[in-house]
């Protein structure tokens, strides 16, 4: 007999068997739990107080070695991660539901309102993205809140393109033809039938994105409108650009492997969760 | 050396998976000569074209793996061959010709360089002789005007065309052996029958050996000389073509030749492959009811019998636009000025070769497709006119059945859940628990286990599916149901059990049902009126009797003379 799994369930079996995928899923819940705690104040608290003497290799004691005001840059990493992982998840919540409504309501009525929402999106999608960035920086206060929603409202015109393409593609489909023929209005065809069935694509954008806001947060905060008065692995990388002129090495080191690991699992948990969800690929392999 | 040009010994191909070993092919053994057509016949699954695949070494390994036999081409062992020896002889010596026309060809380059391809791979000649030949091929074949015709490209052709042109490029290099894995399915019966006239003519002039492959007997008895039946991987027949069809031995070959729907005498219930292969010893295995002759008669003019559906000059254009502007330049006219009467639990059958208007003439009347004029009167309402809601309160009456099972089933929802969504809509059964009695009621009547509503669709085979898809439409209890080519994605065997199906349902519930196919046999069994549609116009309809045994338009005699007779020609 054969075991009956829900297809989420099939997915998650499926993503176990590969092992790269679930350090990957590991990785991304350490770092999403360093985070918690920082922001809960049990971690990293104390990152501005003066550890030892400025400018220290690392050695045991320092694992990473220290800054120029003798701040423990382990310690700032790990601080870090709190306004990265913020970046990540609020700009995903951000762009998400903007791309998705706007998408799927353009693919799956066509005509009229199609084509106001790709023209709206179109032009929105030729102003320069950077430039967006630093007005919308520069027109709301400088840091967290303001990159996050910067973040967000720049980055939701690929995955509305994307769902547009999924819901055409499935609007006539002959289930969806089948739930007209029985009586489904718009909102259940929409909601309950088409949006399930691309919505593995969306979760699989949402790690992308997650990963591209984080690095994007690194270049705004290099370019001075990231977060202000804590650290961000942006704003150490921003002044390791000094230090390394003296030969240290280890500021930006730290950000940048802290940055490496997360921006590298997300990769390739997206990957892993494209194999795992896609139901054409599950057809082939029954 | 041996003195068959094709030998198959005890072959036995496995495939390892991480859920275990599949056994597709089980020790099969047999041979093909030169000028020989053996056909392979055999459901989806029974390993006909892994079979093929393996005479063309083109099995996936891993998983596949050849754990036993050898395949003597020429004397020659495939199995064991290098991959350059393989090379050398595909597209050479062995070729092949695959099911899907469409997919078969590049879309991106014209068919005339597609067929010179081969030719200078093997042949070692220049561009401009490879040309030529496959010009002359192409007039082989019988492409009109090749000259002009090699530099078009795929989406040009029709799927005839691009079939012929695929025959081309496998008998490019004249082959000594052509393989053909289902070459017609795809095809209308009328394009069925030129190609299958043309592979028979192309072997005689090249003395090729020729494997066919099908599920249907039918086109078996008009082509091939010998036949293989595979049946779950083993081989269970082999013997002379005209053998298979007078005394067949298997019970079932037996089944697969009584389960297909004839033109001329039919039974009240198709036998099925199943009658014949669960019956224990192989007995008594002829249910009575299967042999009653049946013929129904029905009068046009029954006044007792109330019309349920009209159709009036009912008109669906498609604009074709162009320019700048999007300027409406002219009309596709899929459905054109058709009209015609049902009355109540009869069937009026729609045949009518791809692309003649009778899908969206389907549609067009449940207005999934909104028709441009004309009207659609249901039990004296008209269902052009009404608006949204009330045109949702009358879908409950009105039903589809898809063609394709894989496509019309939500691959996200349980069948518990496909099958209850309707009755929330139309408020049938007050609560879950009740729903979910009328489902499980549902599951029974189409023959399936109640243990499969918490399945997903992609748990369950085609048939299996198309069961389904038929209890979700008597979900919401309908009195008429639009069949759209809804057994023309199955094996011949499961049709005949879907068939069933759906003339018990109509006796039990009296339903109404319109039977699109392209299948003339098909619509013939099933259907009291038949209507044939070409170009968009119903060009002739009457009762089925009338249209199968005294048809008035050319049209219609040359799709009735298409038809594979499914007799061997020296029967």
């Amino acid at each position: 007999m054969e075991k009956e799994y829900s297809l989420w369930a099939d997915a998650f079996r499926r993503l176990a068997k590969n092992k790269i995928a679930l350090i990957s899923l590991v990785i991304v819940v350490i770092y999403a739990i360093i985070a918690i705690l920082v922001s809960l104040g049990l971690l990293a608290g104390n990152w501005a107080e003066e550890v030892g003497p400025e400018n220290v290799a690392p050695t045991a004691e320092y694992l990473l070695g220290t800054d120029f005001l003798g701040r423990d840059v382990l310690r700032k990493v790990i601080y870090g991660t709190q306004v990265a992982m913020t970046v990540g998840f609020f700009s995903c919540v951000i762009a998400i539901p903007i791309g998705v409504t706007l998408g799927a309501v353009a693919g799956y009525f066509g005509g009229f309102v199609d084509e106001i929402i790709v023209w709206f999106y179109t032009t929105f999608a030729s102003i320069p993205y950077l430039m967006m960035l630093i007005s919308i920086s520069y027109v709301m206060e400088r840091g967290l809140k303001s990159m996050c929603i910067a973040l967000g409202v720049t980055s939701w015109v690929g995955l509305c393109r994307l769902v547009r393409g999924e819901v055409i593609k499935h609007r006539n489909r002959d289930y969806v033809q089948a739930v007209t023929s029985l009586g489904g209005g718009h909102a259940k065809k929409l909601f309950q039938h088409i949006l399930p069935n691309i919505f593995h694509l969306v979760i699989i954008n949402a790690s992308l994105r997650f990963q591209s806001a984080i690095k994007s947060e690194v270049i705004l905060s290099y370019l001075g409108l990231g977060v202000q008065g804590t650290p961000s692995w942006g704003k150490m990388i921003d002044d390791a650009k000094q230090d390394l002129m003296q030969g240290q090495w280890w500021q930006l080191a730290g950000a940048t492997l802290a940055m490496f690991f997360i921006v590298l699992a997300l990769n390739i948990l997206g990957d892993a969760l494209r194999d795992a969800l896609d139901p054409k690929l599950k057809g082939q392999e029954s | 050396m041996s003195k068959h040009l094709l030998e198959v010994k005890n072959l036995t191909v496995e495939f390892h998976t991480g859920e275990g070993i599949t056994r597709a092919v089980d020790n099969v053994s047999f041979t093909i000569d030169e000028g020989e057509t053996v056909g392979l016949v055999g459901e989806s699954g029974s390993g006909k074209s892994v079979t093929s695949l393996a005479i063309m070494d083109l099995i996936p390994k891993p998983p596949g793996k050849i754990t036993q036999g050898e395949i003597l081409f020429q004397g020659k062992d495939i199995v064991t061959a290098t991959d350059s020896e393989m090379r050398g002889l595909r597209g050479n010596d062995i070729s092949m010709i695959f099911q899907e026309p469409m997919t078969a060809l590049n879309p991106l380059f014209k068919v005339g360089s597609q067929i010179c391809e081969s030719i200078i791979l093997h042949q070692k000649v220049g561009k401009k002789e490879a040309w030529n030949k496959a010009l002359e091929l192409m007039h082989q074949v019988g492409i009109p005007n090749p000259k002009n015709r090699a530099h078009s490209y795929p989406h040009e052709l029709s799927g005839g065309q691009k079939q012929r042109i695929c025959i081309a490029m496998a008998i490019a290099c004249s082959p000594k052996l052509l393989i053909c894995d289902e070459p017609t399915t795809a095809l209308d019966v009328t394009i069925q029958k030129q190609v299958l006239e043309l592979i028979a003519n192309l072997q005689k002039v090249h003395k090729m050996g020729v494997l066919f492959i099908t599920h249907d007997l039918g086109v078996i008895g008009d082509i091939a000389d010998d036949v293989l039946v595979l049946y779950k991987s083993k081989l269970v027949e082999h013997d002379n073509v005209k053998k298979i069809f007078t005394n067949a031995t298997h019970p079932y070959t037996k089944g697969l030749l009584s389960c297909r729907p004839g033109i001329k005498h039919n039974p009240r219930r198709l036998l099925t492959v199943s009658d014949y292969v669960d019956a224990e010893g192989n007995e008594k295995i002829v249910p009575a009811k299967a042999l009653e002759p049946f013929e129904k008669s029905f009068d046009f003019n029954d006044k007792e019998n109330p019309v349920l559906l009209e159709i009036k000059n009912l008109k669906t254009y498609y604009p074709i636009k162009a320019g700048f502007f999007r300027k409406t330049i002219a009309h596709v006219k899929a459905v054109d000025d058709v009209s015609f009467d049902i009355r109540r639990g009869t069937t009026y059958g729609l045949v009518g070769e791809s692309g003649c208007g009778k899908t969206t003439l389907g549609r067009s009347i449940l207005r999934l497709v909104e028709p441009t004029e004309g009207q659609v009167i249901y039990n004296g309402v008209d269902v052009t006119d009404l608006n949204s809601t009330d045109l949702r309160n009358l879908r409950s009456k009105m039903q589809i059945i898809f063609q394709d099972p894989y496509s019309s089933l939500n691959p996200r929802m349980t069948i518990s859940q496909i099958l209850t969504e309707p009755m929330e809509i139309h408020n049938i059964g007050s609560n879950k628990k009740e729903r979910l009695e009328l489902a499980k009621a549902l599951v029974n009547r189409v023959d399936l286990e109640q243990n499969h509503l918490a399945r997903y669709p992609h748990q369950f085979s085609g048939g299996q599916r198309q069961r389904i898809a038929i209890a979700r439409a008597l979900a919401v209890n309908p009195e008429f149901i639009i069949c759209d080519e809804s057994v023309s994605a199955l094996d011949v065997s499961v049709q005949a059990q879907v068939l069933n199906l759906l003339q018990d349902l109509q006796e039990e519930r009296n339903l109404t049902y319109i039977f699109i196919s392209h299948d003339l046999s098909v619509v013939n069994y099933i259907s009291d009126y038949v209507g044939v549609m070409f170009q968009g116009k119903l060009v002739e309809y009457g009762t089925a009797k009338e249209v199968y045994t005294n048809p008035r338009m050319a049209y219609t005699k040359n799709l009735l003379e298409a038809i594979p007779k499914g007799i061997p020609k020296t029967v």
